[in-house]
This record gives structure tokens, C-alpha cells and sequence, in this order.
């Protein structure tokens, strides 16, 4: 099989808050065009930093999605979501939350009270996930998905293991169905551990370095917390941890249909996000408190 | 020059200049950035210009004698904002713009119209339209704020900033619709209760 090559290592730029609750650096539109990332829209990385106890939790207010899903991974800290269904649950560490909001989801997210009292680190990804047209206003859905529950494989010499939280990993399928081709692990691996991935060659593939440093094709560094995009001129790569590292392995077949997109509305066209505007200042998304 | 493609589509499809009418007049664009929260008009200044919003979110408001704020208009991408009378009566201006997201303005004057006016003459014509235009919807808001329902009100302001909802926070637009937030949030609940279906 033909080697997938990088295309580019982007450093961390910038972080900016998210709400008063998350501090993250984009990557996605920020490295590449949402046409690019296809089926991956947007993606904001909390790298590890402390947050102060507080008896006010911290976080980002109510707000609309259309569209999408949103697919959250805790590596540190804890997250409480409450949306306009009555819905709401925490995400802790190591779990992922797998939201789809489709035809619409009205929530807030914030650290959870607990935590909150006595703060700490706190590492998070929130992934954007472009839905299919015709799903798009499918019924919103959660797939809460705790570290227990997702597959971990055992990689062979020691070098570690594998969560895979979609697609499938060496016949191991992933605990949350999606709706469009979709693999996404958690690889982790110990110092000197070593292993391939493979991914069809169209698939839209990227790697964030989320604990520690490794190499990819045994030449190229990807430091911790840089992102690194792979072209789609071969299927496999490999990655071996100079340090022990944890990897969060994306790589998804494109949609390739238009994307209209404004704030938290990803539609098809200009006239369905003004519908979806419409729909949300007339209360078709529900109501919630802040 | 800084990139206005808001601004450029505005002057090419609102005010009839060509392409090549809008590469003659680019030299004389003048832009600000204004960061969150700081001024462009403060009250007791003269306002010099009228402010085109490229990018961000800006408010005009007054300030009563109790410091109790009544913002006038919101202006986010495509709209135009100004004192006018300030502008044309050169007065001190008893009102206020700032702006509430990170904004960038393309500022306009007389100068400036004159410049482009003198490229294309029709250019004044349009902008006489953009104020008859302004009047109009200044009738209905007041009309509005005189006589429409708290519901009324807010539909109308949805209906013309689709999304403002998203970008300022509810006190301010309560302020606007001249309604207390708590008769915003009742107004809003209520349109949740007859529309959310799930």
C-alpha cells in the first residue's frame, strides 16, 4: 500500500475563549477550508490548561446548532450540557459525547458544578461533523459514550492501545455509529511504541497530538498539541511516540456537497440557514435558560 | 489596502458603479477598526463620518439623565451607522456608538461622496435613496415602539437583524425593542411553547 504523505504540521496558533469556559486553538477552518476537512467542519482544541476553583462553573451559554453533530472529548475536566428537550448529562474524563444536532439542538455547556469548586486541568476537543443533506434535519440524537464503554485494542510489543470511538480499527468496530464513513481512535502509545494506520486514500485524514511527541513516517516531528494533515496520495502512515503520547486519530470520506455556513448553522445553501435563523428566533429550537 | 468585499459588493449592486468605477474610488477608502467595547462617537463630539460595517456588530445608542441606556439601531454587516444630524448640522452629538464585536468600518464623508459622485454622478442619487430609505424605517420604528406589542416588536427586529439574536446579549436587545428583559424572555418563551415540536 502507498504511503500517505503529510501535507502540513500546523503549530497551535492563538488560543481565544469560547464563552468564558473553553480556551482553544482552531484548526479547523483555521488550517484548511471547511471544503478541505470535508466531513470535518470545525475543530477547537483546549489544550491542557488550569482553570481556578470557583463556585460560578465557567462555560459557554445557550446556543443553537443546525446541521451537524458535535462530537466533544474529554481528556481532562468535566463538562455538563443541559439543552431545550430537557436533556443534559456530564462528559467526564475520558468519555465522548456524540451529539447530533441535525434539525436542531438549543444547549449550554459548562464545567461541571463539582469540578468547577475545585478547577484544575482541563484538555478538551470539540469536533464539527458535517451531515449528509438528507440528514440534516434528521432528530436531533446524543450518543454519550463513557471511557468503559468505548473498544480499546491492545497493539502487539508493548506499544500501547488503541480507543476507537468510530469506524474501526483492525476489525474492532467503534462504540458511536455516524452517518457518513467515519474513523476516529484515540491512539496511545508509549515511549518507543510504533504503529500503522490505514485509511482509504480520498478519506479527509488528520492526526492532533494530544499527549507528548511523536514521528510520523519515521521522519517528520509532530510536537505536542500540533495537528497534522495528511494528502490524500496513498493510504497508510505510521506514527511512533518519541514520548508516551496520545493521539486523536480523524480521517472520514468527504460529503462533497455544498456548505453554507454561518455561525452555528451549517446548511446547504443561503436560503436553509436563513431558515434556520428564522427557526430559532421564532422558537422552533425551544427555549432555555442561561 | 485592506480587503472590503462587503463594502465593494454594497457600492457595485446598491449603488450602480461598475468594477472598474470601484478600482478608481478604492484609493480613497478610508477604514477603522474598532476593537469590543471601544468608541467611535462619544457624546459631545462632532460626528465626522458615517460608518459602513465591513465586519462585526456596532450600536447607537443615548444615554438619559439616570445613565440608563436606549440604543437607537444596531448595525452589523451592510449596514450603514452615523449621527447624521451631528454630521450635517456639525453639532456636538448628544449619542453614542461602540462597537460590541471587534469591527472593521469603512468610514464615508462628503469627501468622499463627492469624490465618487464625480465617477459616477448616479452615485448621490443612490445615496439619497439609502437615506429616504433610513427615514422610512425610522416611521416604523417608531410606530412600532409607540403602539406594537412586545411580540410585535420582537418578530419585526428578528425579521430585519436574522442574526443579532446570536451576536448581542438579550439587555441590550430589550433596550432596543424598548421592552424589560424579563418581558423579552416572556415574549421568547411563548414563541417556544407554540413552535417547539419534539
Amino acid at each position: 500500500m502507498k504511503t500517505k504523505n503529510i501535507e502540513k504540521v500546523t503549530r497551535p496558533g492563538t488560543p481565544h475563549f469560547v464563552g468564558d469556559g473553553f480556551r482553544v486553538h482552531n484548526f479547523i477552518p483555521g488550517t484548511s477550508t471547511m471544503q478541505r476537512m470535508d466531513p470535518f467542519i470545525m475543530l477547537d482544541y483546549n489544550s491542557k490548561f488550569n482553570f481556578p476553583a470557583t463556585d460560578k462553573p465557567k462555560g459557554v451559554g445557550v446556543h443553537p446548532h443546525r446541521g451537524f453533530e458535535t462530537v466533544t472529548i474529554a481528556y481532562k475536566g468535566r463538562v455538563q450540557h443541559d439543552d431545550s428537550s430537557g436533556g443534559g448529562g456530564i462528559i467526564g474524563e475520558g468519555d465522548v459525547q456524540w451529539m447530533t444536532a441535525a434539525s436542531g439542538v438549543l444547549h449550554k455547556e459548562f464545567h461541571e458544578t463539582e469540578w468547577s469548586k475545585t478547577g484544575g486541568e482541563f484538555q478538551m476537543v470539540q469536533l464539527w461533523v458535517n451531515l449528509p443533506a438528507k440528514d440534516k434535519m434528521s432528530a436531533p440524537k446524543y450518543q454519550a459514550i463513557t471511557n468503559a464503554e468505548i473498544v480499546k485494542v491492545t497493539l502487539p510489543d508493548e506499544a500501547g492501545e488503541v480507543e476507537v470511538i468510530a469506524g474501526e480499527f483492525q476489525g474492532n468496530k467503534g462504540a458511536a455509529s455516524t452517518f457518513s464513513p467515519i474513523h476516529m481512535y484515540n491512539v496511545k502509545l508509549k515511549k518507543g511504541g510504533k504503529t500503522q494506520l490505514s485509511f482509504p486514500e480520498q478519506y479527509t485524514t488528520s492526526i492532533l497530538m494530544v499527549e507528548g511527541e511523536a514521528k510520523v513516517n519515521d521522519t517528520t516531528t509532530a510536537p505536542q498539541d500540533h495537528f497534522v494533515m495528511f494528502k490524500n496520495d496513498g493510504e497508510t502512515f505510521t506514527v511512533e511516540a518519541v514520548e508516551d503520547a496520545v493521539i486523536l486519530v480523524l480521517s472520514g470520506e468527504p460529503i462533497n456537497e455544498p456548505i453554507a455556513s454561518h455561525g452555528p448553522f451549517v446548511m446547504n445553501s443561503e436560503a436553509e440557514l436563513m431558515e434556520a435563523f428564522q427557526d430559532f428566533n421564532t422558537g422552533k429550537f425551544g427555549y432555555l435558560e442561561d | 489596502m485592506i480587503e472590503v468585499p462587503n463594502f465593494k459588493k454594497h457600492i457595485i449592486e446598491k449603488c450602480g458603479l461598475s468594477e472598474t468605477e470601484f478600482t478608481q474610488i478604492a484609493p480613497f477608502i478610508k477604514t477603522k477598526n474598532v476593537s469590543k467595547n471601544d468608541f467611535l462617537l462619544q457624546q459631545g463630539e462632532i460626528c465626522s463620518h458615517s460608518f459602513f460595517v465591513e465586519q462585526g456588530v456596532l450600536r447607537f445608542y443615548a444615554l438619559n439623565e439616570e445613565g440608563k441606556e436606549s440604543i437607537l439601531q444596531f448595525a452589523s454587516e451592510n449596514w450603514i451607522v452615523s449621527d447624521r444630524g451631528s454630521v450635517f448640522f456639525q453639532e456636538p452629538s448628544t449619542y453614542y456608538i461602540d462597537a460590541i464585536e471587534d469591527t472593521l468600518t469603512v468610514m464615508l464623508d462628503e469627501d468622499f461622496v463627492n469624490r465618487v459622485a464625480k465617477i459616477n454622478p448616479n452615485f448621490r442619487k443612490q445615496n439619497e435613496n439609502l437615506l429616504q430609505n433610513h427615514i422610512r424605517h425610522l416611521y416604523k420604528r417608531i410606530s412600532l415602539l409607540l403602539g406594537a406589542s412586545a411580540r410585535i416588536r420582537y418578530l419585526e427586529f428578528v425579521a430585519m437583524y436574522p442574526d443579532m439574536l446570536l451576536r448581542v446579549p438579550q439587555w441590550m436587545i430589550a433596550s432596543y425593542l424598548g421592552i424589560t428583559p424579563e418581558s423579552l424572555s416572556r415574549v421568547r418563551k411563548a414563541l417556544a411553547a407554540e413552535n417547539f415540536k419534539r
